[in-house]
């Protein structure tokens, strides 16, 4: 019993360590720009695909890959910010939710076109390794993933809090007039936010491939449990992303492992109304927004 | 328009639309026509909330699925008529509404729109595991009885087509007499700064909760309608999130908070995805969403008033002269 309540909760850390980077790239998003960024999720399959290519034309490890997939993604994100995004800032919701929504649409059905809806994964040579500590069972690949997830998390805590462009994305997403006012550019700010946003879907593509399948319709896997956990975490707010990311993952595999295979997704949407339910007003700021 | 040309257009479009299945005999045609009259009503049902009131809902999917199931098992398990079930479905989904509504009205914003699909997505894990008097995964085929139109069963497409025509004009009608009433006017008051429309006396939440329930009830006509033209039911279908999003984005492509603008929205959509078919076939699959985003897309960049405030423009700036609204 106990032993296999410690495995689901090392289970469900493991994988909320991926969870956190689309998380915490969709608060970030949001924090800086007051934009919910709907495509998150696909900016990680765009991430694996490009691992996948990279690995099975070039035979290059998609650990390695994430070199390639961060600078791509962060560059995406530079440009969809400045062609598209800077065009529907404004204080309607309604542009803003549906372009970005759209975008989501645009890159899953393309993908359909492009690479069909197959399944691609990559073996790699530690795909299938595991440690066994006591009756414990920790995959090898899901643990490097799991690392350089808290490693890149732990980067962006530093770059927000001692560089000067860090700094002022931070004030930025505090107040943003205000922030405005004190002289910061705000087209950079919100450039780099993006950038860094979607170099973080990338990277959690590149750390899934080699344990995951690379498909067009993974990304609404991980931007679901984005959604939620940074709703719970409170939107804009990097730390409470990443702990209510490591929660979801962690419920979800209790609720497949005690509910049922299927329901892992139920417990976490029961946890996910509950709160709505139960403190509104403690997500986001002032009267949920 | 003066009234009388309003008269005499309906009373065009009307026989129009009435003789239409008589002359156009393609099952492939009528199939589309059916699609247009379908989603535009979905829409149309949509907008009541999402394009008046500016609640961006992107979970109508449940009411749709919970209409559809409600018919469904009422038929399959207990042999009651569908036209009986559709109202049924209607009065479940409205009283599912009420919570769900309760739930989601809270926030604002992007929060609401997560909140609306997080709901539908529980609704469809729910009847995931339903197993015992709803099928699960699997869903089940709806027993065809060929000609019994009090089952809702028609040899004719035709029949089909007649019976969403109905439902689109109830929707419309509605629409128009809640954009008449003070009731839209509240609603648009809400749409525009739901703050400001409580400072000046309306009482939102409550408004928010009626439209919502008409709203939820018309969506559920159709999951019942949908099932019961293809015969077949299951979760992903009932519940799917393309329904969700079909619904919102006729609407916003057509002319958000307009009463035509879904239906517009739907004719433009459907025919270009009828067309990419014809000319592709299905072998290419995703096509039809990357041109509908596509459309999507440039509609919010260039025209976020939809093509409905693209045509009064052209109308104001050609024809009438006058200096066009933003």
């Amino acid at each position: 019993m106990w032993e296999t309540l410690a495995q689901a909760v090392i289970n469900g850390l493991l994988i909320g360590g991926i969870y956190a980077l689309v998380s915490i790239g969709v608060t970030l998003i949001f924090g800086v720009i007051k934009i919910v960024n709907f495509a998150q999720g696909e900016f990680v399959m765009i991430g694996m695909y490009i691992s996948f290519f990279l690995a099975t034309q070039f035979g290059i490890d998609p650990l390695v890959s994430l070199v390639v997939s961060m600078p791509v993604l962060f560059l995406a994100g530079v440009l969809i910010q400045h062609f598209l995004i800077r065009r529907v800032l404004g204080p309607n919701d309604m542009p803003q939710i549906f372009l970005t929504f759209a975008l989501s649409l645009l890159l899953l059905n393309l993908s359909l076109m492009l690479f069909t809806a197959n399944y691609r994964t990559v073996h790699t040579s530690y795909s299938d390794e595991a440690f066994h500590i006591g009756g414990l069972y920790i995959p090898v690949a899901k643990l490097i993933a799991f690392a350089v997830a808290m490693a890149l998390s732990g980067l962006l805590w530093v770059f927000l809090h001692t560089t000067d462009l860090g700094k002022a994305m931070r004030a930025a997403s505090q107040n943003r007039d205000v922030a405005m006012l004190m002289g910061i550019n705000p087209n950079r700010v919100f450039a780099v936010a993006f950038g860094t946003a979607l170099a973080l879907a990338g990277a959690a593509g590149s750390l899934l491939m080699p344990f995951y399948s690379a498909y067009p319709f993974v990304g609404q896997v991980f931007v679901l449990m984005a959604f939620v956990a940074v709703v719970m975490g409170t939107l804009g707010n990097v730390m409470g992303a990443l702990v209510a990311s490591l929660m979801m993952g962690v419920a979800e595999s209790l609720g497949i492992q005690f509910v049922g295979a299927d329901s892992g997704l139920i417990v976490v949407f029961a946890l996910l109304l509950l709160t709505l339910a139960f403190r509104p007003s403690g997500l986001g700021a002032r009267r949920g927004r | 328009m003066s009234g009388n040309m309003k008269w005499l257009w309906l009373a065009i479009g009307a026989v129009v639309m009435l003789a239409l299945p008589q002359f156009v005999t393609s099952s492939f045609a009528i199939d589309i026509f059916i699609r247009i009259l379908l989603f535009s009503f979905i829409g149309v049902a949509w907008n009541l909330m999402g394009g008046y009131a500016k609640q961006l809902s992107l979970g109508h999917a449940a009411y749709f699925g919970l209409g559809a199931y409600t018919s469904t098992i009422m038929q399959v398990n207990y042999g009651i008529s569908p036209w009986i079930g559709m109202i049924a479905g209607g009065v479940v989904a409205m009283l599912a509404s009420l919570p769900i509504g309760w739930l989601c009205f809270r926030l604002r914003g992007p929060y609401f729109t997560i909140a609306t699909i997080a709901t539908a997505q529980v609704l469809m894990l729910i009847f995931l595991k339903f197993r015992d008097f709803a099928w699960g995964a699997e869903g089940t085929t709806i027993p065809n009885l060929g000609s019994a139109p009090l089952m809702m069963q028609f040899e004719e497409k035709s029949s089909y087509y007649y019976v969403v025509l109905g439902l689109l004009v109830v929707g419309l009608w509605i629409t128009h007499r809640i954009e008449k009433s003070w009731i839209g006017y509240y609603l648009v008051a809400i749409g525009e700064d739901e703050d400001a429309a409580e400072a000046i006396g309306v009482n939102a939440p409550k408004v928010k909760r009626d439209i919502y329930m008409i709203s939820a009830f018309l969506t559920a006509l159709a999951g019942t309608f949908y099932t019961q033209y293809i015969y077949f039911i299951d979760p992903a279908t009932a519940f799917s999130f393309s329904v969700s999003i079909e619904a919102a984005l006729v609407s916003i492509v057509g002319g958000i908070g307009t009463l035509w603008g879904p239906v517009i929205g739907t004719v433009l959509l459907e025919t270009t995805s009828a067309l990419l078919q014809s000319w592709l076939g299905s072998s290419v699959g995703g096509i039809q969403l990357t041109v509908y985003s596509l459309i999507l897309m440039a509609v919010i960049l260039w025209r976020p008033t939809g093509l409905i405030g693209f045509a009064t423009d052209v109308y104001h700036r050609t024809i009438r002269r006058k200096p066009a609204r933003a």
